[in-house]
């Protein structure tokens, strides 16, 4: 069976154009922020930032349909991540807090998305997005979202980096922690905005964190993560659309393209697991020799 | 510093702080786990709050951007962090480079200068974490270098280093002092405080002493800072009982 003209024919359908377009876009900037999540250890709080952004979603969504979900998505996410980051300032156990805090804005979203007659399909929608039906206009709006995020983490990568190997080093030099966490945070949230229509609240997370965690797998060597899980990311994505397509029209089987996407990008982490600790395994006691022989001198403790 | 205090929250952490440090001198801060030697160190980078007193560094508050070097305990840092010596002491200067710019010829010349300074020039290409405590905290030390502070903060620089790391620390921390840096080092050792120290600040959660080396390290003073009669001093280490030698 030919498996590679699918790759290609697939993605004349503009609707399929539209939502690899969406999902590169994508890719490329989760792939930049994602590395980021993954070196600061913010898994947590972006799943708590995307829980915060279902309210504004929900409210926006029966306030004004399709185009208020985007408003509301904006407003939520903007205010849920500044907020975010003055709550783990000030929080002894910021876990709990942000846990306490998301959960219940979560809980909102419920509640005012449940109001609306067609309950379980718009919950599904909001949850897992629509990537097939993605409109010319959200794919320019997720474009242009994307891009705010690209520059605000492009333009302070260095120090973002910095920041996430060592907080008082970078307070000592003479930056301001707390603007570096409020700027991560909102591009976090511009993420979660930028796909909350396309691939829904609960699939962004793998979109956001699974790509920057593959990358740390793959590669020790820091500017080489953001390339790797940005095109780690892509390759998944591709792959993913091609086959829940497939899989619907040729196969029979109706593959949820969001869905289908997500497992690809997990399948990929696993492979990328399986591999590491099989090249840790085969070359960890010649890799840990040689180690010692570049630690000639004691290694005191 | 005059009569500054600090809390953590509600928490006084340290109170009565007066002392100063002059261009091409070092003051060692010396007391028992807990005694606020960290937390002074924090202080001046204004990572915690004041709650009374002034500082002032490099004569201004908020610390004018970029002339303080930082050298934390490299157990505050995660071992696992993609990132190579040389991309380490290259965050030394981030500052001076500017938001957006990528470090140029003169940055990577600045990068290496640093580690020759502190004999790791072989080893730029190694990450981090796979380095020895020791190579790790001379590595954090041309960081501080490579961004030419005009004061330099060493918290427990010694701790966990063998002698041949100690030397060339103390070799480094004496050349920077000689090219006019003001040099602010927390640590338990007394033949660091006595190698490159001209004045001691003794805490206990509060100042104890602060003067000249000797004048300050009396016997008295210490067994006052460390809160036991038992405490024994000689010429490198103050002795707590219970504790083995520091």
């Amino acid at each position: 069976m030919d498996i590679i003209t699918p790759l290609i024919t697939a993605f004349d359908l503009p609707f399929m154009a539209r939502a690899l377009l969406v999902l590169v876009v994508l890719s490329l900037v989760a792939g930049l922020v994602g590395v980021l999540v993954n070196l600061r250890g913010l898994e947590f709080i972006s799943d708590g930032l995307t829980h915060a952004v279902f309210p504004g979603v929900a409210i926006g969504f029966v306030w004004g349909g399709r185009d208020g979900l985007f408003v509301g998505a904006m407003v939520a996410a903007l205010l849920a991540a500044v907020v975010l980051t003055v709550i783990v300032r000030r929080a002894v156990t910021s876990d709990a807090a942000i846990a306490i805090v998301f959960t219940a804005m979560f809980s909102v979203g419920i509640i005012v998305v449940s109001r609306e007659t067609n309950y379980v399909g718009q919950l599904d929608a909001l949850l897992f997005g629509r990537l097939l039906t993605v409109s010319p206009a959200e794919v320019n709006q997720t474009v242009v979202v994307c891009l705010l995020a690209l520059i605000i983490v492009g333009f302070t990568l260095k120090e973002q980096v910095f920041r996430a190997f060592d907080l008082e080093g970078t307070a000592a030099a003479g930056y301001r922690p707390l603007v570096l966490d409020i700027l991560l945070n909102v591009a976090i949230a511009l993420v979660v905005v930028a796909a909350s229509s396309a691939v829904g609240n609960l699939l962004l997370l793998a979109v956001l964190i699974v790509p920057g965690a593959v990358a740390r797998l793959v590669t020790n060597r820091l500017w080489l993560l953001f390339p790797v899980a940005a095109g780690f990311a892509i390759v998944a994505a591709w792959i993913g659309l091609t086959l829940g397509y497939e899989a619907s029209v040729n196969g029979g089987v109706d593959l949820p393209s969001g869905a289908t996407v997500v497992l690809v990008l997990v399948a990929g982490y696993v492979v990328a697991l399986i591999v590491r600790l099989a090249l840790d395994r085969i070359g960890g006691p010649r890799r840990s020799r040689r180690r010692t022989d570049r630690l000639a001198e004691p290694v005191a403790r | 510093m005059t009569a500054a205090s600090f809390a953590y929250g509600a928490e006084p952490a340290l109170t009565g702080i007066d002392f100063a440090v002059r261009a091409g001198e070092a003051v060692a801060l010396i007391g028992p786990n807990g005694s606020g030697k960290s937390t002074l160190l924090k202080g001046v980078l204004g990572l915690i709050n004041r709650t009374s007193g002034t500082i002032e560094v490099l004569g201004e508050w908020p610390p004018p951007a970029g002339y303080i070097g930082y050298v934390p305990q490299t157990d505050q840092l995660d071992p696992h962090f993609p990132v190579s010596l040389e991309q380490v002491v290259m965050m030394g200067r981030y500052r001076s480079l500017g938001w957006w710019r990528m470090p140029a010829k003169a940055d990577r010349r600045a990068v290496a200068d640093a580690l020759e300074t502190v004999g790791l020039g072989a080893r730029a290409k190694t990450r981090f974490g796979e380095l020895s405590g020791g190579q790790q905290q001379r590595g954090l030390l041309a960081r501080a270098v490579a961004s030419a502070p005009r004061l330099l903060l060493l918290d427990e620089p010694f701790n966990g280093l063998d002698q041949a790391n100690r030397d060339a620390l103390i070799e480094t921390v004496k050349r920077l002092k000689q090219q006019g840096v003001a040099v602010l080092v927390s640590t338990h050792d007394l033949d660091l405080a006595r190698a490159v120290c001209e004045s001691v600040l003794l805490l206990n959660g509060a100042q104890v002493a602060f003067g000249p080396r000797d004048s300050v390290l009396t016997l008295a003073n210490v067994q006052q800072a460390f809160g036991s009669v038992g405490v024994e001093m000689d010429e490198h280490t103050i002795v707590v009982p219970g504790h083995g030698g520091h």
